[in-house]
């Protein structure tokens, strides 16, 4: 073989522009996102502190439709999770690499979605291939690690998955950790065979675990004293204010765990419309729909009509040049469990006033959609179909 | 040649003669909302927050009050609560498109319970909702931030767009020898941020810069009653200055900027900007025995001015001393005896040479920590965080 050639058959296959073509979506859950990639059409690894405590999650696609997962298999002491998706998708499925041996300085690409952003790739190369770290071996890099970054893959020149994203130093700069391939297809192999529906592995005998169990019963470690495995099998009693607003949106007809963005934060689209839920304190939980943006003619117009007093309990207001369509809620009022059912109705209200609004906004005031709108559920038939 | 010394005048600004608020009434306003007695709740609410004031039963008839320039109305419409307080109105000669994307930029918005409403060309801030859903601490909060905004925002929006205040409480102007007084104060404060900027600059030092601006900010809205245009731009400059996470040079820039800008403003611009308001609510918020512990007794930071004055950085440590003593009489409200001792302190380094001033402040805010501070005690200073603004 010639110098030639062995260039040739190092070269790197890349990452060029391809990136939205890869099975890898961003989870969503009531305490946070993290990243997660499909090993078939059906199912996805993350990281299980990206799951946890909850067993099922909300999946996003590249058209930010959200589906359904049920978590299947949690590896807490690894730090591994399968999920199963409610439908098949046609990310491609990254191959899991056969190389055991990495070296330093090779070069290492992390895919997902750091804080939030949309699919992005930060690269580097391996600090150390086999870092010890609390008694477990991790492969150390110093490509960028951001929160929301859990649970990706780490890939090599050739696209193949070296290791799971799933920690990093904060102390440090540029000291970041995967879970390296070999567990990682060792857990999934695991999954493979797994004929029960739900099951936690034991952390010191990998045993797959279907109950809340005191002591594992192969090899009799104190799960409960040691590891809270009762945890893994029970889901928490919801914050009030949870429970108040997913019952609300239960009650407008939207999936609550599809709409969880995180702590005491969800969105979800209606229709067209965006509409985000947060807490910007203590005090208050805000409603808002930035919908539309607003045109350049007929201004004066189009703000007297926002501001009109008939909007109330709603509001109107501008974020730079977006229209938000707003409702606010004390939080005094979410305690207030015997008015829950004005408020639920307020909510209701507030978000069917938020998909037909945009329309409005745009055909008789010459505003344009917003980044977020859905333009094809404007107006028209979709659109009544969606709504 | 630095300056030597500040000059700390007796405030034209009036204390707001406010009874003291008797926390137990909130109790029992609470209580009465959570056993379903929501209109007697509303009143009990009302009574602790104006207290001395006379509510008259609301399903009867209207209650108003005036808070600053601004008159805010409360009256029952069927199961309904309504708060509402005119902002502004729209006419032929005003800059309407910009004074309704201000209203939706700036007063509309998330994180507030009321919200800017139009009815025909009259612009107001709302809030309505049920009774039933009236908890105490949501109608406090409206209570006192609404007219806030409203009494923020009025003269400014007259000035910038050329609106109308159609229900505006007129603000008393200052008598002549007032007036002559304040301007006087006004001038000599410029000249004397002016010079300590220079040295801030001289030193580098970000402390010496976080007490020149507290200095600048507090020391005026202690002692002249300023309201309308030159308030807004003054807090507007003051949020950059003091602002300490930002960048110090950004923060220099920002009270530089300030300072030529405020030299600018004409006697008759301070004669519109200038007056006495009253007060329904009271608009500072209650000073605590820990706030006067932690402020001026023996914590990190009074250590730290120690040590400044016991290395001979005299200057340093005179203007945080003097700051932080404006800063307490600024921005919070006092028993008489709390109020006359930290205006003593004040008087007592007036016009004394720096370390001299380091030396008495120094001994003063010991004794006064001593003597009206917490000692460990419980207060309510943790539970009472409700809304204040600068009158």
């Amino acid at each position: 073989m010639t110098l030639e050639n062995l260039t040739h058959a190092a070269e790197p296959i890349g990452l060029d522009d391809d990136i939205e073509a890869l099975g890898i979506y961003q989870v969503y859950t009531g305490s946070g996102t993290g990243s997660g990639f499909l090993i078939d059409a059906t199912h996805l690894v993350t990281n299980c502190h990206v799951v946890q405590p909850y067993r099922q999650v909300a999946v996003e696609m590249r058209d930010r439709t959200r589906i359904l997962g049920t978590v299947q298999r949690l590896d807490p002491h690894r730090d591994l999770a399968v999920v199963e998706l409610s439908r098949p998708v046609d990310g491609a499925v990254l191959e899991l690499s056969d190389v055991e041996q990495m070296r330093p300085k090779q070069a290492v690409h992390i895919l997902g979605f750091p804080v939030g952003l949309p699919l992005s790739l930060t690269e580097g190369v391996i600090s150390h291939p086999r870092q010890l770290l609390d008694e477990q071996y991790f492969l150390q890099t110093d490509a960028a690690i951001n929160p929301g970054n859990s649970g990706g893959p780490m890939l090599d020149d050739h696209r193949r998955i070296i290791a799971v994203t799933t920690c990093k130093l904060n102390a440090a700069d540029a000291v970041g950790f995967g879970i390296p391939v070999a567990d990682v297809r060792r857990f999934v192999d695991a999954f493979r065979a797994q004929t029960s529906a739900f099951g936690v592995q034991c952390p010191a005998c990998q045993e797959l675990i279907g109950a809340p169990l005191r002591y594992c019963p192969s090899c009799g470690l104190d799960l409960e004293r040691q590891h809270d495995f009762g945890e893994f099998f029970d889901t928490p009693d919801p914050h009030p204010l949870v429970g108040f607003v997913e019952n609300s949106l239960a009650g407008a007809g939207i999936d609550p765990v599809l709409a969880r963005h995180g702590n005491h934060n969800w969105s979800f689209h209606v229709g067209s419309a965006p509409i985000k839920v947060w807490c910007c304190c203590s005090d208050h939980l805000n409603f808002s729909s930035p919908m539309v943006q607003t045109g350049t003619r007929g201004l004066n117009e189009l703000f007297k009509f926002l501001l009109a007093a008939e909007h109330a309990p709603f509001s109107f207001d501008l974020n730079g040049t977006t229209i938000r369509l707003n409702l606010v809620v004390h939080i005094s009022d979410v305690f207030a469990s015997q008015e829950h059912a004005a408020l639920s109705a307020r909510v209701k209200q507030f978000i069917a006033k938020a998909d037909v609004t945009d329309n409005l906004l745009i055909e008789e005031y010459g505003c344009v959609p917003a980044p977020e709108t859905q333009v094809e559920f404007l107006k028209g038939a979709e659109h009544d179909e969606a709504s | 040649m630095p300056i030597a010394s500040l000059q700390l005048p007796q405030p034209i600004r009036r204390r707001h003669a406010i009874a003291p608020r008797d926390f137990g009434r909130r109790d029992r306003a609470i209580e009465l909302y959570e056993a379903g007695e929501f209109h007697d709740s509303v009143c009990e609410t009302l009574a602790y927050l104006l207290p001395g004031q006379g509510v008259p039963d609301l399903r009867r008839e209207a209650f108003s009050f005036v808070q600053g320039s601004a008159r805010v109305r409360i009256h029952i419409d069927g199961d309904e609560i309504v708060l509402c307080t005119v902002l502004a109105a729209l006419n032929a000669d005003s800059q309407a498109t910009a004074a309704l994307r201000f209203f939706l930029t700036r007063l509309s918005s998330t994180g507030q319970m009321f919200q800017p409403r139009l009815r025909g060309e009259e612009i107001s801030l709302e809030f309505r909702d049920q009774l039933a859903l009236m908890h105490p601490t949501k109608l406090i909060e409206v209570l006192q931030r609404m007219p806030m905004e409203a009494d923020s925002n009025d003269s400014w929006m007259v000035t910038q767009f050329g609106v109308a205040i159609p229900d505006r409480e007129p603000i008393a102007p200052l008598e002549d020898e007032e007036f002559a007084r304040a301007i006087e104060i006004w001038n000599s404060h410029w000249n004397a941020v002016d010079e300590l900027i220079l040295e801030s600059r001289r030193r580098r030092s970000v402390r010496f810069l976080d007490a020149v601006g507290s200095f600048a900010a507090y020391h005026l809205r202690y002692t002249l009653p300023l309201f309308g245009t030159i308030r807004a731009r003054l807090n507007e400059g003051a949020d950059d200055f003091t602002d300490r996470d930002e960048h110090p040079n950004k923060r220099d820039s920002a009270l530089a900027k300030c300072i030529k800008d405020m030299r600018r403003c004409s006697e008759d611009e301070l004669r519109q900007c200038l007056g006495h308001a009253t007060y329904a609510i009271n608009p500072l918020q209650e000073g605590t025995p820990s706030l006067l512990t932690s402020t001026l007794g023996s914590g990190n930071r009074m250590q730290t001015t120690g040590e400044l004055r016991a290395t001979g950085r005299s200057m340093e440590a005179a203007l945080e001393l003097i700051s932080d003593y404006l800063e307490l009489l600024a921005h919070y409200s006092w028993s008489p005896e709390v109020e006359s001792a930290l205006r003593v302190g004040l008087n007592l380094v007036s016009g004394k040479a720096w370390r001299e001033a380091a030396d008495v402040l120094w001994n003063h805010a010991n004794a006064t920590s001593r003597v009206f501070g917490s000692h460990g005690e419980h207060d309510r200073e943790d539970e009472e965080t409700e809304a204040h603004y600068d009158a």
